[in-house]
């Protein structure tokens, strides 16, 4: 149902934009679907842990069905006398309504991390709930839902063979906040504020961080004296030229059926982004001056010198930058771009793209305007806040050379970035005895700079990879992902090869698709993938990384296979028919909990 | 949440009769796009009784550890027999109990000698929400169910019970059940325990809008 789902995870997102504005009927619609019970954890003055339950009106819990077990302990709760039920079908049972306080000695749950708290209950309408599983960390008392409740049932071995999981939560988990969906919304108002809205919870993310320095960057270059009108004008220029950007993704999207992005993601195209961004860095140093060609300003001859050139600038970047330098493949993009592929209705795709875009791009507009007044104007800290900037373009640069050379070579690269910024911050140069607070501090960082950048020279050379990581192999040398074996292929034959394998042994199949510019898919594999939780719930499950790293007819092929958009995408096979299991999919960024529930899906 | 028009209908259907307004859940008809409506209805595993020929099937889901299901079942069989036309499916769907689960075993194996039936009634006439597996053994034995025979044809279909097990759960999953008992009564759901009064209520309306299409 995915025209219903839409609108339901447009009210997660308004929710968590304009909370306020929506009428308390909807939120009463919302709760129903999901069992009456909240868990809260807090401290008494004397080290107790008090359990804090809200019953919605209506429900009660059993009081002999809670339950405390930590470091696989059964640990003894204290809970008030309850009211007695007594029903013929019931039997006697005590039950608590509205609230109900239980207590635990601080020194019974002594050395360990968390507690799971187990309660069942019924609602007076006559429907009873499986048992609930909430996980406490005793530390932060944070209460979270339990990953996977099948063990609290372990079933003897009489007849074992079934292992219930039981639905603690509703099945379509918008933990993520957002919706699995297929489709779009129907209506074109509905369309564009959903789209704007999954934008914004977008805008904080590592698809759009990285151009926030290079916003900062343009505003910095200005050479008009910069007011908050022209910070927004300059700012809005960057965003809708970024929004514009994703409108053609989706035009390109119904004529080729390829997303853009990825077919970007070439040396030529990287390469040719990154020199743009050392050419706007050694212009920041002051190197010489950017000017825009001629034929670029001829149209208007009224318009100060370099205001055009500013705007034309500004746009470019925006548009290349949603292009090349942030490709992240989230949900509402897949959505939007299969739909765009599958009934090539241009219009609404590239609208739906166009407001996400926009969305991306509001907060930036926002840091644009208000942000303005808090650069510099003239002086020595101008010129300080454009080689900073430059410093940021030489990163961004080192960035986008990092998807196409070797990770060793990339290390190598950000060392030299980061030494050369600390010889410039002074690392190096002798400190006067009476120097200021600022000299030091500025000398500060920029030995901490160097060495940061030494260590990652001194990876490089060791062969490490991970930039926060670069003296990992000093340490007991177990780099290496534990765990499951992956196999990684890059085509369809060997894809089809490794897929019969895993079917003549019964296996679920899972196609990991992952590049090597995929800044996600990284992220996925080190805190994802390689979590304890995960590696065993993925037991019994084959895991095939299909790398598309390259553009060519294979990796486009293979992603045509499952339609997919992009890495980072997960596809679940089943062994019996050979079809992807598809409530299991998982696209873009993931947490340990949200993929855990999606093997679930995928196993069950 | 924006509603179709063939929700409208069913609202509009609802809204005639307040007293059930609120355990029809929200107005929703449960055979939404992506739930496998064909599995739900017509599982060749599933337990069935009443008509099978009938214009109206009603769908349990209950579970042996779940005292609403017992208050209910009475009702839900008498209306079901006096009226004579309709299917009434059984999900064992056991979410409650560990012995829930056992509870489920014995029943959906007591199919295998033709006692299905007899072992369902007996579970549900144990009151109470918490009985063991002992307890739920005794009362099939007591009814007459062979229990060495029912020991080797659990064994000997395990896969098949689990299987259904398993196609129940996740039924009910696709439908976001959250508790026992749900009754699927033509279009509606009613996530309540009813009396008889209510289950002909809602019989009628489910009639009266499957006549409607």
């Amino acid at each position: 149902m995915p025209s219903r789902l839409l609108p339901a995870a447009l009210f997660v997102v308004l929710f968590s934009i304009l909370p306020g504005l929506i009428a308390p009927a909807q939120v009463a619609a919302a709760e129903t679907s999901r069992p009456p019970f909240t868990l809260s954890a807090g401290r008494g003055g004397d080290g107790n842990l008090l359990l804090t339950w809200n019953i919605g009106d209506g429900n009660y819990l059993y009081r002999d069905k809670i339950k405390v077990v930590a470091s696989s302990v059964d640990i003894p709760v204290s809970t008030p006398p309850g009211d007695i039920k007594d029903d013929v079908n019931f039997g006697s049972v005590e039950v608590y309504h509205r609230t109900l306080q239980a207590t635990i000695e601080g020194s019974a749950l002594k050395g360990a991390d968390e507690a799971s708290v187990t309660f069942q209950g019924c609602s007076e309408r006559g429907i009873c709930f499986p048992p609930m599983t909430r996980i406490v960390d005793l530390a932060t008392l944070q209460v979270r839902t339990e990953g996977n409740a099948a063990k609290a049932t372990a079933v003897e071995p009489a007849f074992a063979a079934w292992k219930p999981s039981l639905p603690s939560e509703p099945v379509a988990s918008q933990s993520s906040g957002f919706p699995e969906f297929s489709g779009l919304p129907a209506g074109w108002g509905m369309l564009i504020i959903s789209f704007l809205g999954f934008g914004l919870l977008l805008a904080f993310t590592p698809c759009v961080l990285p151009m926030v320095p290079i916003l900062a960057g343009i505003l910095a270059r200005s050479r008009e004296p910069l007011s908050a009108i022209r910070g927004f004008a300059l700012s809005t220029t960057y965003a809708v030229a970024m929004a514009s950007a994703y409108a053609v993704l989706g035009v390109v999207a119904a004529w080729s059926g390829q997303n853009l992005q990825i077919a970007l993601q070439t040396p030529y195209a990287l390469g040719f982004m990154a020199t743009v961004y050392v050419v706007l860095a050694l212009s920041s140093f002051g190197l010489f001056e950017l000017r825009m060609p001629a034929f670029a300003t001829a149209g208007a001859l009224n318009a100060p010198r370099g205001t055009i050139g500013a705007f034309a600038g500004a746009a470019t970047l925006g548009f290349t930058s949603a292009l090349i330098v942030g490709p992240c493949v989230t949900p509402p993009l897949a959505a939007a771009l299969l739909y765009v592929g599958q009934t090539g209705d241009i219009a609404r795709g590239a609208t739906a793209l166009f407001a996400l875009g926009l969305g991306m791009g509001l907060p930036l507009i926002l840091a644009g305007t208000f942000g303005s007044s808090i650069l510099p104007r003239s002086g020595a800290w101008l010129l300080a806040t454009r080689q900073l900037f430059g410093v940021l373009f030489l990163g961004v640069a080192a960035l986008l050379i990092g998807r196409i050379v070797p990770p060793a070579i990339s290390l190598a690269i950000w060392a030299a970035l980061l030494i050369g910024a600390g010889v410039f911050l002074g690392a190096f140069d002798p400190l006067r005895h009476r120097a200021g607070a600022v000299v030091r501090l500025r000398k500060t960082g920029g030995i901490l700079a160097a060495i940061y950048g030494v260590a990652l020279l001194v990876g490089a050379a060791a062969g490490a990879n991970d930039p926060l990581r670069p003296l990992a192999f000093a340490s007991s040398g177990s780099i290496d992902h534990r765990g499951l074996p992956v196999r990684t292929i890059n085509s369809p034959a060997a894809l089809d090869e490794a897929m019969r394998d895993a079917r003549s042994q019964g296996r679920i199949v899972m196609i990991d698709y992952s590049a090597e510019w995929c800044t996600a898919c990284k992220t996925f594999e080190r805190d994802v993938l390689a979590s304890p939780d995960i590696q065993r719930k993925l037991d019994g499950i084959t895991v095939v990384r299909a790398d598309v790293t390259a553009t060519n007819k294979d990796t486009t092929d293979l992603m045509r296979r499952y339609d997919v958009v992009g890495p980072p995408t997960l596809v679940f096979v089943s062994p019996r028919n050979g079809e992807e299991i598809r409530s299991a999919r998982s696209v873009g960024d993931t947490s340990v909990a949200d993929f855990g529930r999606k093997i679930d899906l995928a196993i069950r | 949440m924006i509603i179709s028009r063939r929700d409208a209908l069913v609202v509009g259907a609802v809204g005639l009769l307040p007293l059930l307004a609120n355990i029809i859940g929200a107005g929703q008809t449960w055979a939404a796009q992506e739930i496998d409506t064909k599995g739900i209805l017509h599982d060749p595993d599933a337990p069935e009784s009443g008509n099978p020929k009938g214009n109206l099937t009603i769908v349990s889901f209950f579970d042996y550890n779940c005292p609403f299901c017992k208050r209910a079942e009475p009702d839900l069989e008498k209306v079901v027999k006096e009226d004579g036309k309709i299917r009434l499916v059984y999900k064992d769907w056991p979410i409650l109990t560990e012995a829930s689960v056992y509870g489920a075993q014995i029943a959906l194996g007591a199919k295998y000698q033709g006692k299905y039936l007899i072992a369902h009634n007996a579970l549900m006439s144990v009151p109470g929400s918490k009985n063991d597996k002992a307890t739920m053994t005794k009362a099939v034995q007591a009814a007459g169910v062979d229990m060495e025979r029912l020991e080797a044809d659990i064994h000997a279909n395990a896969d098949a019970i689990s299987g259904l097990l398993h196609r129940t759960h996740a039924q009910a999953e696709s439908m976001g059940l959250m508790g026992t008992p749900v009754y699927l009564i033509g279009q509606f759901k009613v996530a309540a325990a009813l009396d008889a009064a209510k289950f002909r209520e809602v019989v009628a309306q489910a009639r009266q809008r499957q006549a409607g299409r």
